[in-house]
C-alpha cells in the first residue's frame, strides 16, 4: 500500500524540494502551504504521515499540529516536524503539541524518508 | 526533460525575491510607523524562509548571514529588542545586504565578506545596546557533538524498552521500532507484561509493558539509538552491550544533538514534566533494579516543572473548533489564487491574437461577399467580434502585473545613491498597483533605474544648496505610476533645482548638438539631455555615469513603443515622465490610408478627427503648413510625404485630418486620405522587422491578410515640431 | 453462547478505549476474537487484549483468537506474544499469562 504523506511549508522551493524526494521514495504526496490549508486537506484526505514546518503564516505549525491531535481520527497519525527552528523552547512547544518527531533543516532527503518510513505504521 | 533541482533552485531564487520584498516593505512599515502586529512576523518569516531553502542547496554563505539577520529579528519579535529607528536603520541595510548574498548565491558571485561582517557587528552593537545580554549567535547552526565513538563491536545488544503513553499519543508505535531494529539484526523479544492492571481498572490510553529485546547484531550503540530518536524522552530505554556493563543511563541527554555528514541534524526532546504526565502503573516500588528510573528521574529534576497543560489526548474539542473558525475567517479573507506556468499564458495570448486576425479575416470575407449587415450572418459576426474582443481582454488581464514588483526595488537604490552621494532623500511613491501587462513590467526596472539616480544625482542639490535655497535639507523623488489614455505613465519628480538651461544650452554648443544662433524653447532645452552623449555633470558621476547617458534611456523606451520626457522649473524641480504602452502585445488603432498604404495609428495618441478648411491653413515654409485651431497653430504632418509614399504633396481640403498628442502634450495634425474605422490590432515582430523604419512603430496583420504598419506618432510629430523650430510660434497652445 | 468479536483493520491508540469497551461488554461470555481483518496492532491495543485475555482466564470463561490475519501475526510475534497464548479453554485450568 502506498504511503502518503502530507507535507505543510509555506516555501515552495521547499514543498517542491519535498514532493521531489518524497515521489522518488515511492510515497504519494498531498501539499499544504500552511497551517489552515493543511487543516482543510485533511478534510478530505487521510495522509499516513505528516510533514510540517513551523514557521508559517494564518496558521504556523504548534497550532496545526494541536488542531491534527484535537481531531479523534488523526491522533494516531504521526507529525514530523521539519524546521530550522534550533531553539528548545519551540522544540518543547511541539512536542507538547503532540509532534512525533523534529527534523532539523537542512535535511538529507534520504534521511527524511527513512524518517518517515521508521513513523509510517 | 530538465533537471528537476535545478528547477526548484530556480523556484527557490523566485520566492526570495518575493521575501527580500517582503522583507523591505515591511521594514518600511516599521520605519514609518505603519507597521502591523503581524508585520514584524512576517519580516521575521521572510529571512527565516529564505535560511530554510539556502539549506537545501548548501548555500553557507546565505544560511550564514541569515541566521545572524533571523537571530536579531527574534529578538524584535520577542520583545528583547525594541525596533527604534536606528535598529530598523541598521535591518534596511542588512535587508540590502542580504539581497547581495541572494543573488551572489544565485549567480555564483563573490560575497562582499567585509559587508556582511560589518552587519554581524551591527547586529551585536544593537543588540547589546537592546539591553540583549548575549551577543548573535555564531553563523549557521554550528555543528553539533557527534555520538560516534561508542567502541561498538560487540557480539549484541540486550535492550530493555518501556514505553509512556506520551510514546503513543505522539502517535509513535513500540511495533515499529521493533520492526527498525529487526533491521539491524536478528532479534528475540520477551514481553513483561507483569504491571498490567486488571482489564477493569485499564487506562486503553496508558502503558504498563516492558520489552526485552536482544539483538544479534555486532552494530554501534548509536545505530540503536537512531532507532529510538523520536521516542527517547517518551520512553525509558537502557542499553546493555550482551554479556557487557550498561553502558548509558537511559536516552540522550535532552537536546542531543546527532549530526549527519551533511548538516542533518536530529535533536532530542527534552522530557516535558513527566512525573505529572505518567500515570504512576503501580504503587509498589520498581520490580527490577534497573538503572534507568533513577535516569528517568534525574531528567526530570534538570527541566523546571511548567504549568501543565491538559495532556494532548484528553484535550477538549475546542483547538480544533478555534482552527475551523479561524480557518472560515482566513478562508473569507484570502481570495483563491491558482500558479500557472507563464509559457501556458503567453501561448494562450498569442491564439487569441491569432483569434482576433481570423476574427477580422472572417469579417472581412462577409462583407466581400455583399452579405447584408443586417443578415443573421453579419450580427453573429458581430457578437463573435464582442466575444473575441472580451476574451483577449481576459486573457491580457492574466499577464497584467502591479508596478508593485518594480516599485520595491527602489527603496534600496534610493539609499544607494543617496549614501554615495551624501544627499539625504525621502522617497515617496503612488499608483505601485497601477496594472500593466508583464511584458512591460519586465522592460520598465532599467529606465525606471536611471531616472531615479539621475534625480538624486542630478536633480537634487547638494546639501549646502538646498540650505541656501531654504529648502529642506532632505530631497523628495517622488515616483507615481497611473493609467492615462491607454497607456502607463511613471512619472519621477524631484524637488531639485530643475534644469540649469543656460548649462546645458552652453554644453550642446560646445558639443555641436544644436548650433550658437539656434532659438530653442525652453521645453525643447530641457530634452536636448536625452541627445546622445549629453552630459551636464561637471565631473564624470560614479552614480549616474555608468556609460550610459539619458540618450540610451531614450533609445531603449522608444523601442518598447514609449516616450519619455522631462519638464523642469528653475528651483522647484524637474519630472521626467515615461510613458508606454501597457502591453506589447495588442493596440487600439484607427485604420487609415495614404496613398494606397494601410496605416494604423494607435487610438491612445488621437484626440480628434478634423476635416481641415482652406482658410485655416497656413504656409510656414516649403513644406510645412500649420493649422489654425482655436486660437493656436498646430504643425500639419503629411503623412504619406512623410513615409516616402508620395512626392507630392496631399490637398489639405481633400484630406482627413487626425489631430494627435505625443509625449509631453505635443500636438500635430496628421493628414491622411481617409479613415476606415477602430480596431484592435496585435503587435507583431515589434523590434525584429520595422524597428528601422523612421516613423513606424510596428507592424500587424490585418483582417485580409496584408501586413499594415504602426505609424509612430510621436516620431512623427517630433520631425514636424523641429521642422518648424525657429518660426515664432507657440505650438502647444491648445 | 459463543460471542464473536471482529477486530478492526487499524488497532492503534485511536483504537484502544473502544477495543477495551468491546471486551468489558462481553465479560462473562465465551469469545471468539476475529482476526482477520487486523493490518495494525498497537502497543496499547495490545495491552486491552493481554488484560481481556488474563480477565477470561480468570473467569475461567473460554476466550480464543480465530483467523488471524498474516499482519496481526507477525505483529504479535514482533511483539513477543504468541496468538495461541491468547486463548482460553475452560473448563481446563487458567493458564496465567505473561511471564
Amino acid at each position: 500500500m502506498t504511503t502518503t504523506v502530507l507535507t505543510v511549508d509555506d516555501s515552495r522551493a521547499m514543498r517542491d524540494m519535498l514532493r521531489h524526494s518524497l515521489l522518488a521514495a515511492g510515497f504519494r504526496v498531498i501539499q499544504a502551504e500552511d497551517g489552515l490549508h493543511g487543516l482543510e486537506v485533511l478534510e478530505t484526505e487521510t495522509p499516513d504521515v505528516i510533514v510540517t514546518d513551523i514557521n508559517m503564516p494564518r496558521m504556523d505549525g504548534f497550532g496545526f499540529i494541536e488542531a491534527v491531535r484535537a481531531d479523534e481520527a488523526r491522533r494516531a497519525t504521526p507529525v514530523l516536524v521539519l524546521t530550522t527552528e534550533v531553539d528548545a523552547e519551540k522544540k518543547n512547544r511541539a512536542r507538547a503539541a503532540g509532534a512525533t518527531g523534529w527534523i532539523v533543516k537542512p535535511f538529507d532527503p534520504v534521511k527524511l524518508v527513512e524518517a518517515i518510513r521508521r513513523v509510517a505504521a | 526533460m530538465e533537471d528537476p533541482m535545478a528547477a526548484i533552485r530556480e523556484t527557490f531564487f523566485q520566492e526570495c525575491e518575493e521575501q527580500l520584498a517582503e522583507l523591505e516593505s515591511g521594514l518600511i512599515a516599521m520605519e514609518n510607523g505603519t507597521a502591523e502586529a503581524e508585520t514584524v512576523n512576517a519580516v521575521f518569516r521572510a529571512v527565516h524562509s529564505m535560511k530554510g531553502g539556502a539549506g537545501i542547496f548548501s548555500l553557507d554563505a546565505l544560511v550564514r548571514f541569515a541566521h545572524v539577520f533571523e537571530t536579531a529579528l527574534d529578538k524584535v519579535r520577542s520583545g528583547e529588542l525594541v525596533a527604534s529607528p536606528h535598529v530598523v536603520g541598521v535591518f534596511l541595510r542588512a535587508a540590502d545586504v542580504l539581497a547581495d548574498v541572494v543573488r551572489a548565491a544565485r549567480d555564483g558571485g563573490q560575497v562582499d565578506e567585509a559587508r556582511t561582517s560589518a552587519m554581524v557587528v551591527e547586529f551585536a552593537q544593537i543588540e547589546d545596546g537592546g539591553g540583549v545580554a548575549k551577543a548573535a549567535e555564531p553563523g549557521a547552526p554550528a555543528p553539533g557533538e557527534t555520538l560516534a565513538d561508542t567502541p561498538a563491536q560487540i557480539g549484541g545488544w540486550e535492550i530493555l524498552f518501556t514505553p509512556r503513553p506520551e510514546l503513543y499519543a505522539k502517535a509513535n508505535e513500540t511495533a515499529i521500532i521493533l520492526r527498525e531494529l529487526k533491521r539491524l539484526g536478528p532479534i528475540s523479544v520477551e514481553l513483561d507484561a507483569s504491571r498490567l492492571p486488571e482489564l477493569h481498572e485499564l487506562d486503553p490510553e496508558g502503558a504498563y509493558l516492558t520489552w526485552r529485546i536482544w539483538l544479534e547484531a555486532a552494530c554501534a550503540e548509536e545505530e540503536i539509538r537512531h532507532v529510538f530518536e523520536f521516542v527517547e524522552d517518551d520512553c525509558v530505554l537502557s542499553l546493555t552491550p550482551r554479556g557487557g556493563e550498561v553502558l548509558a543511563p537511559a536516552g540522550f541527554a535532552p537536546g542531543t544533538v546527532i549530526t549527519g555528514d551533511n548538516g542533518f541534524k536530529f535533536e532530542f526532546f527534552p522530557p516535558v514534566a513527566e512525573d505529572e504526565a505518567e500515570p504512576s502503573p503501580e504503587p509498589e516500588p520498581e520490580p527490577e533494579p534497573e538503572p534507568e528510573p533513577v535516569a528517568a528521574r534525574a531528567v526530570a529534576q534538570i527541566v523546571p516543572p511548567r504549568p501543565r497543560e491538559e495532556p494532548v489526548h484528553e484535550a477538549p474539542k475546542s483547538p480544533a473548533v478555534e482552527a475551523m473558525a479561524a480557518k472560515a475567517e482566513a478562508g473569507a479573507a484570502v481570495s483563491a489564487t491558482i500558479r500557472v506556468d507563464l509559457d501556458r499564458v503567453d501561448r494562450m495570448i498569442d491564439l487569441v491574437g491569432e483569434l482576433v486576425i481570423n476574427e477580422a479575416m472572417l469579417s472581412q470575407r462577409v462583407l466581400e461577399a455583399g452579405i447584408n449587415r443586417a443578415s443573421g450572418v453579419a450580427m453573429a459576426l458581430e457578437e463573435l467580434e464582442h466575444l473575441t474582443r472580451e476574451i483577449q481582454d481576459s486573457v491580457m488581464a492574466i499577464r497584467a502585473q502591479p508596478v508593485r514588483s518594480v516599485f520595491q526595488r527602489m527603496p534600496r537604490l534610493v539609499r544607494e545613491v543617496a549614501a554615495q552621494t551624501g544627499k539625504q532623500v525621502k522617497l515617496l511613491m503612488e499608483g505601485e498597483g497601477t496594472e500593466v501587462d508583464k511584458t512591460v513590467i519586465e522592460r520598465i526596472a532599467d529606465p525606471l533605474t536611471h531616472m531615479i539616480r539621475n534625480a538624486i544625482d542630478h536633480g537634487l542639490e547638494p546639501t549646502e544648496a538646498r540650505l541656501a535655497a531654504g529648502k529642506s535639507v532632505e530631497g523628495t523623488v517622488k515616483l507615481t505610476a497611473l493609467h492615462r489614455s491607454g497607456r502607463i505613465v511613471l512619472e519621477v519628480a524631484d524637488d531639485g533645482g530643475g534644469i540649469n538651461r543656460a548649462r546645458v544650452k552652453q554644453k550642446a554648443i560646445e558639443n555641436g548638438v544644436i548650433s550658437p544662433d539656434a532659438q530653442l524653447s525652453d521645453d525643447e532645452i530641457d530634452n536636448l539631455i536625452f541627445l546622445p552623449g549629453f552630459s551636464t555633470a561637471a565631473k564624470v558621476s560614479d552614480i549616474s555615469g555608468r556609460g550610459v547617458g539619458m540618450d540610451v534611456v531614450r533609445q531603449s523606451v522608444a523601442a518598447l513603443g514609449g516616450r519619455i520626457s522631462i519638464s523642469s522649473k528653475p528651483g522647484v524641480g524637474s519630472v521626467f515622465t515615461l510613458s508606454l504602452p501597457l502591453t506589447l502585445a495588442v493596440l487600439d488603432g484607427m485604420v487609415v490610408s495614404a496613398k494606397g498604404h494601410t496605416l494604423i495609428i494607435p487610438l491612445g495618441a488621437i484626440v480628434e478627427t478634423l476635416k481641415p478648411r482652406g482658410q485655416d491653413v497656413f504656409p510656414l515654409d516649403r513644406d510645412m503648413n500649420v493649422l489654425a485651431l482655436r486660437g493656436g497653430y498646430v504643425p500639419m504632418v503629411d503623412v504619406a510625404l512623410a513615409l516616402g509614399y508620395s512626392e507630392a504633396p496631399i490637398e489639405p481640403e481633400q484630406s482627413v485630418a487626425l489631430l494627435v498628442e505625443g509625449e509631453g502634450g505635443v500636438r500635430a495634425v496628421l493628414l491622411v486620405d481617409a479613415i476606415h474605422g477602430q480596431r484592435q490590432v496585435v503587435i507583431k515582430s515589434l523590434e525584429a522587422n520595422y524597428r528601422a523604419v523612421p516613423g513606424i512603430a510596428a507592424a500587424t496583420v490585418m483582417g485580409d491578410g496584408r501586413v499594415a504598419l504602426i505609424l509612430d506618432v510621436d516620431a512623427v510629430v517630433k520631425t514636424a515640431r523641429s521642422e518648424a523650430r525657429g518660426a515664432e510660434l507657440t505650438l502647444d497652445a491648445n | 453462547m459463543t460471542e464473536g468479536l471482529e477486530l478492526p483493520a487499524i488497532l492503534d491508540l485511536v483504537a484502544a478505549p473502544g477495543l477495551l469497551e468491546a471486551f468489558t461488554g462481553r465479560r462473562g461470555q465465551a469469545l471468539v476474537v476475529n482476526g482477520a481483518s487486523v493490518q495494525r496492532l498497537g502497543g496499547q491495543c495490545l495491552q486491552v487484549l493481554l488484560a481481556a485475555s488474563r480477565a477470561w482466564a480468570a473467569d475461567d470463561v473460554p476466550f480464543a483468537v480465530a483467523a488471524p490475519s498474516e499482519e496481526f501475526a507477525a505483529n504479535l510475534e514482533l511483539m513477543g506474544v504468541c496468538a495461541a497464548d491468547l486463548a482460553h479453554r475452560a473448563p481446563l485450568a487458567g493458564k496465567e499469562f505473561g511471564e
